[in-house]
């Protein structure tokens, strides 16, 4: 299956060459022997599972790791391993899986930062990068202001704040890492149309993700990782979305969303008037036992805070939640949990995982109690049930040991996920479950949301992945502005047209009801 | 090769160099240790004698104290900088009592241990409740401690004390005096808590993520007030100690001691942003730093040449640490 490119490598330089990369972190291979190279104008979409050895991959293309063995050139030249500077000498820009941004400084500096702007006088000309940085936001939608402090957007924007970061260096060769992971289609689009134009000018642009619309959308080539070997290396045009799949996983993946059961009657989570900031309307909604409540929105709609609000995360302006009959206290974490409400958050690196601790204490956490004796842990118990969950949410580590830092992305969300699992859940809060997470596993965690809700769970799924609004919830809200927009039943979910009267609710284009545009 | 979680053992995979060289590279500092012992032992006949180590380990107590209860507070990502001031404001308070309140050696035990306890509590509170910077708290209550300290004594050291005020430092226990055995108690106590207990974890985990620990229904409040006044506590026990040693309270008894133990922490692999690092890691750190003073001191290094000594030696070894870890963790 794998058919490599060598043929006109004699007549064009490549911007970048891989040659026999290998690789491997505490004695275990993580890349074996990779060779590649990326022409001038060319995307390429770089596939594979959690813990192919993507991300490290693009690592050591840019400088970060120093490879084992192998070679790195750019545009002809010999990459010192192991030095970002050289990297980005030689044109070499990155967006990293895990975002890099500096919390503390505002957009405009996070923007500028390495190459900033300076008047006359050789002083920052901080109103000139203010301005400039309105335009680039633009270009994705956003109207931003320049001047606000990264550490208070939401992670889909910060995510596109890197990306114009990255695109507008004037790189000579892009790496881009799961750079879609968090922002919805509208923001999709506009990276696809940024992507097509440097091409265009002659970037070579390698970037990974885990769907396969976007590769369509963007990719000329794939080149396919399985546990570290290239295992395909393909024009896009010759492979189908299956042959990727399966080159993939090295098997063929039957179905990717499991049938849906039928909701119960019993309401399990209420939300009754819940304000989620000064000036929003109030929302109020009841889940059920097994069912799965959609919410849909663009970047910044209010879906994140809205789940925050009710886990206790944040407190609410106004309102109450209940859970199984129980109101819970505004803004207190572990009433929440002793209520068996459950939340896996979109900020993995941010709210969920303590990337500094082992899978078995990040698992640990949030069930402390169940895994203690007169606060003194159990040994066995908690590794036993633990590693039963986390074998059942099939986690690639190296043991129940390694520290979340030393996991691939896909993984950390497994155990972000998977933690909750060792106890019992009445009610779910999901936010961008899959986010990050590979075909594979993405089917699996979709098996296990709808196994958990025919259990009787109830569960409040927010997620920027139209089909997984589509194919997994029983009804789903539409939100724009902190406050609830719409709402589409079953049926309605279901008709052709739907994803275009979810994007207008949410783009604030569509005054009228939803109702009126089913058939 | 990666693999799905099972019992499958990490040996298989791993060849015994791997291992070797693994080992070598996490446990730096104990090899940077053994090398100074070794030199010292080379070049003093007295350094490697039981006396000496005795002394190592004497010297070492009071630092010990302040040194774990710095470990707790820097895993959570804070500091404390008060600790040498504390020692002396709870020394004093208990000199104060003993001079006052007749030959009891409960009674300035206690005002020690209060003292320390009330000057952490508020580190702990304003820290926790108030969400000041650890270092700024803590630098306040460095100057009011030691203003505290003072005015006990009238501004002079409190001296003239029952003999019973001896005893706290000069007691044998095995053939061990008080403070040695307090130290080796302590570092097994707090290394058990550290490992394997609710509260070690949860320490570890709101100073890796202080937002996912909470989100994951850690209190951080509560835990960020714990360390501090555990250390505050450790910090009257330290100074109690250290007074008794001479029977005389002193106003300016551990000036400087905060350093010394920040030090021993560092060297020890923890990280001052919080979340990493280990009561082993510290006890080693503690030693090491020790070694090198009792070690210069027999070889007649003049006092301010073994500064400049230790200095070298304290960024030298932590330097060598960040190099191994980064070998390590790839
Ligand atoms: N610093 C590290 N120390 C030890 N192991 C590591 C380290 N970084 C990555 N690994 C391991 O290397 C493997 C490859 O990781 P990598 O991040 O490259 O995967 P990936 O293909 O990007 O996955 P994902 O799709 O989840 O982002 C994983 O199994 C991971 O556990
Ligand atoms: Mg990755």
């Amino acid at each position: 299956m794998s058919t490599v490119q060598t043929d006109d490598r004699t007549t064009v330089v490549p911007m970048l060459d891989c040659s026999g990369i290998t690789m491997s972190f505490g004695g275990i291979p993580v890349l074996k022997g990779i060779t590649f190279s990326l022409e001038p104008g060319t995307v390429t979409a770089l596939a594979g599972e959690n813990g192919a050895g993507k991300s490290t991959l693009m690592k050591i293309a840019s400088g970060q790791y120093r490879p084992d063995s192998g070679q790195v050139q750019v545009r002809g030249q010999h990459l010192p391993s192991g030095n970002t500077q050289a990297a980005y000498a030689l044109g070499v820009a990155i967006v990293p899986q895990e975002l890099a941004s500096i919390p503390e400084m505002m957009v405009y500096e996070n923007l500028f930062i390495g190459r900033e702007l300076k008047n006359r006088f050789g002083v920052l000309d901080r109103a000139a990068m203010i301005e400039a940085a309105k335009g680039y936001l633009k270009e994705f939608g956003l109207d931003t202001d320049p001047k606000t402090r990264m550490k208070a957007l939401p992670v889909g924007v910060r995510q596109i704040i890197e990306i114009i970061k990255a695109t507008h260096r004037g790189a000579r060769v892009l790496l881009l890492d799961e750079p879609t992971s968090a922002i919805a289609a509208r923001e999709v689009a506009r990276l696809v149309g940024i992507v097509r134009s440097l091409r265009d000018q002659g970037v070579a642009i390698l970037f990974t993700t885990h769907k396969m619309e976007e590769i369509r959308a963007m990719a000329d080539r794939v080149v396919v990782l399985r546990d570290g070997k290239l295992v395909s290396d393909t024009p896009l045009a010759d492979i189908t979305d299956d042959g990727i799949v399966t080159a993939m996983i090295g098997r063929e993946l039957d179905q990717l969303f499991p049938e849906r059961p039928d909701a119960g009657t019993d309401t399990v989570l209420e939300v009754d008037n819940l304000v989620i900031a000064a000036g929003a309307e109030p929302v109020s909604f009841t889940v059920k036992r097994g069912e799965i409540l959609g919410l849909a929105g663009l970047v910044g709609a209010g879906r994140t805070e809205l789940l925050e609000c009710i886990y206790g995360i944040r407190k609410p302006v106004s309102g109450t939640v209940t859970v199984s009959g129980t109101t819970l206290k505004p803004g207190a974490p572990l009433s929440s949990i002793a209520r068996n409400l459950a939340i896996v958050p979109e900020d993995r690196k941010g709210a969920g995982a303590v990337l500094s601790l082992s899978v078995l204490d990040n698992a640990t956490l949030p069930r402390i109690a169940a895994f203690s004796k007169f606060g003194i842990l159990s040994g066995r118990k908690r590794r036993e049930a633990i590693g039963t969950v986390m074998k059942s949410m099939r986690l690639k580590s190296n043991g129940l040991d390694q520290h979340l830092d030393h996991l691939s992305g896909g993984n950390q969300q497994k155990v972000v996920f998977g933690r909750w699992l060792t106890g019992e859940v009445d009610a779910l809060l999901l936010d961008e479950p899959t986010r990050g997470v590979d075909i594979g596993a993405r089917s699996e965690i979709y098996r296990i949301i709808t196994e958990l809700s025919s259990a009787g769970m109830a569960v409040v799924m927010a997620s920027s992945d139209m089909p997984e609004i589509l194919s997994l919830s029983h009804r789903a809200f539409v939100m724009r502005e902190l406050s609830v927009v719409g709402e589409l039943d079953r049926a309605q979910l279901d008709s052709p047209t739907v994803q275009d009267s979810i994007f207008r609710l949410a783009s604030g284009q569509n005054a009228a009801p939803v109702k009126d545009t089913t058939p | 090769m990666n693999t799905i979680i099972e019992a499958v053992p990490a040996l298989q995979r791993r060849d015994l160099k791997e291992i070797a060289s693994g080992f070598l590279i996490r446990h730096i500092m104990v090899v940077v240790m053994l090398l100074i012992v070794a030199f010292f032992a080379y070049r003093s006949a007295r350094f490697a004698t039981p006396d000496n180590l005795t002394n190592i380990l004497i010297a070492a107590a009071p630092f010990a104290l302040i040194a774990l209860g710095q470990t707790l507070v820097i895993l959570t990502g804070g500091i404390d900088l008060s600790v040498g001031s504390v020692m002396a404001a709870s020394a004093m308070a208990a000199a104060w009592t003993a001079k006052n309140a007749g030959d009891n050696p409960m009674l300035p035990l206690l005002a020690a241990v209060v003292t320390g306890l009330l000057a952490g509590s508020i580190n702990g509170l304003i820290v926790s409740k108030f969400e000041v910077p650890p270092f700024i708290t803590t630098l306040g209550m460095l100057t009011l401690a030691s203003g505290i300290a003072y005015v006990i004594g009238n501004g002079a050291p409190i001296s003239g004390l029952p003999a019973s005020f001896g005893s706290y430092a000069n007691t044998q226990i095995l053939g061990l005096t008080l403070p040695v055995v307090l130290m080796i108690v302590a570092i097994l106590v707090l290394a058990f808590v550290m490992k394997r207990t609710n509260y070690g974890l949860r320490v570890y985990a709101i100073g890796g993520n202080r937002l996912a620990a909470e989100i994951a229904g850690v209190r951080s409040r509560n835990i960020l007030f714990s360390v501090y006044a555990i250390s505050g506590v450790l910090a009257g026990l330290s100074g109690l100690m250290l007074a008794s040693r001479v029977i005389t309270g002193a106003p300016n008894l551990g000036q400087g001691y905060e350093l010394d133990a920040i030090a021993a922490v560092v060297i020890g692999g923890a990280s001052l942003m919080g979340g990493r690092g280990t009561v082993w890691g510290t006890a080693i750190g503690l030693l090491l730093i020790q070694t090198i003073n009792n070690g210069l001191d027999l070889l007649l290094v003049p006092a301010y040449w073994q500064n400049v000594i230790k200095g070298v030696i304290i960024v030298a070894a932590v330097g060598v640490d960040v190099w191994a870890a980064r070998r390590g963790s790839r």
